[in-house]
């Protein structure tokens, strides 16, 4: 039986893995110019989904136009970055609004789609991130401000919890969709067959899918998992953005996914070391070194 | 830790313990898409005896992107047979494997082991 002291001794590692993690998790500060080109790229992202759909003439019952307005006002804010964090919210709210009650309870069906409310999720994450203090008009009357007062003006900076958050939801995400895969309906192939005669070959099979269709179903749902479970650390990460995005990338030209593709691309910024992003907006630019920024973003 | 909580537990309660509720995302996209899908194949005998494959649009003179693409149910199936029965005369032998796409897999609605046209 150890003595106490050793037993102590044993859970210190596991102690020092879980400040690290919680230091990790919650106690980050970075660049907020990530976040702010996640905000902005939501923006465009719910206008791409649901912008004509939402014209005022669309759907003219007040429900219908208080919607439509909600959407605009707040994707605007959003976009332009005004009360960003607040305009994150009302956006996110639109968004459930739209999944929960418009689409479930009044059985719009596509607006219960998982891109929607992954759009919605994560305007309501990025509230959380130092998203208004970059690339905004929040940004630009901050700056205004410290000039008029003679003061430096506020770092492009804060805490980034609400990052983390979403790097969480993306490999819940990617696991739970591979989970839903690891069957030997999907790993045989008969679903993606499936899927491939319903938008493409019609009732004729074509000669050779079977096999094609059991090394993609095996492919795809390997590749879920390595994303959930490797995007989040960098030594894996560098192995799998590209094939991430690739991923991506096919199913936006081969199914209807709308914007889930683009979607999770542009969330993919959440995985990147903030401050590393920063450097790298910095020597694209111009002002900074690249020296410090060469080999930051793997 | 609440909102990780929350994330985990909607896929999580639906996708392994079965509990259904819009309240719960869960993350099985595409999993109804392609249920109902009917892969056909035809094939006639020719006046040699031998099988060959039939190819049901030219028989029928549909467009080959047109509605017939598509055999959207085992009634349309029946359709179809009939009409190429009828094409290709009295007397004729069509044979027809098909198959129904199910959340199982595929399950097989027509065997080729009879003459599709004798019933």
């Amino acid at each position: 039986m150890p003595a106490p002291a050793d037993a102590i001794a044993d859970w210190r590692p596991a102690q020092a893995v879980a400040a690290r993690f919680a230091g990790w998790a919650a106690g980050t500060e970075g660049s907020s110019r990530s976040s702010a080109l996640i905000r902005i790229g939501l923006a465009m992202l719910f206008w791409s989904r649901w912008a004509c759909e939402l014209l005022l003439y669309m759907d003219q019952s007040p429900a219908g136009l208080f919607l439509a307005a909600n959407f605009f006002v707040a994707t605007t804010l959003l976009f332009i970055g005004y009360h960003s964090r607040l305009a994150a919210v009302w956006t996110g709210s639109v968004g459930l609004a739209m999944y929960y009650y418009f689409g479930f309870e009044l059985g719009r069906e596509p607006w219960t789609h998982h891109h929607t409310y992954l759009l919605a999720v994560a305007a309501l994450l990025i509230a959380l991130t130092p998203c208004d203090r970059s690339y905004s008009l929040d940004r630009y009357l901050a700056v205004t401000r410290a000039e008029r007062l003679g003061i430096s003006p506020p770092a492009e900076r804060g805490n980034l919890w609400g990052l983390r958050l979403i790097v969480v939801q993306l490999s819940v995400l990617y696991f739970f969709a591979a989970f839903d895969k690891s069957n030997h309906t999907f790993l045989s192939g008969a679903r993606l067959e499936q899927i491939f005669l319903w938008f493409y070959a019609g009732s004729d099979y074509p000669a050779g899918l079977a096999w094609l269709a059991t090394t993609l179903a095996f492919g795809v749902v390997a590749l879920e998992y390595c994303l959930a479970l490797g995007l989040p650390f960098r030594a894996t990460r560098r192995y799998l953005v590209l094939p991430g995005l690739a991923f991506h990338a096919i199913i936006y030209v081969t199914l209807p996914v709308y914007t889930f593709s683009a979607t999770m691309a542009l969330l993919y910024l959440a995985y990147f070391d903030a401050d590393a992003v920063d450097r790298v907006i910095a020597r694209l630019q111009g002002i900074g070194s690249a020296a410090t920024a060469k080999g930051e973003i793997s | 830790m609440a909102i990780a909580g929350f994330m985990i537990a909607g896929p999580a309660a639906e996708q392994i313990f079965g509990v259904q509720s819009p309240w719960l995302r869960s993350w099985t996209m595409f999993s109804a898409i392609g249920l109902g899908v009917i892969d056909a194949s035809f094939e006639i005998r020719g006046p040699d005896g031998a099988l060959v494959p039939l190819d049901r649009f030219a028989m029928l003179g549909a467009p080959r992107n047109g509605r017939l693409k598509w055999i959207q149910n085992p009634e349309e199936l029946a359709s179809v047979i009939k009409r190429l029965c009828a094409v290709a005369g009295q007397g004729s032998d069509i044979r027809v494997r098909a198959r129904l796409g199910t959340r199982g897999g595929w399950q097989t609605i027509h065997t080729d082991a009879e003459n599709a046209c004798a019933g």
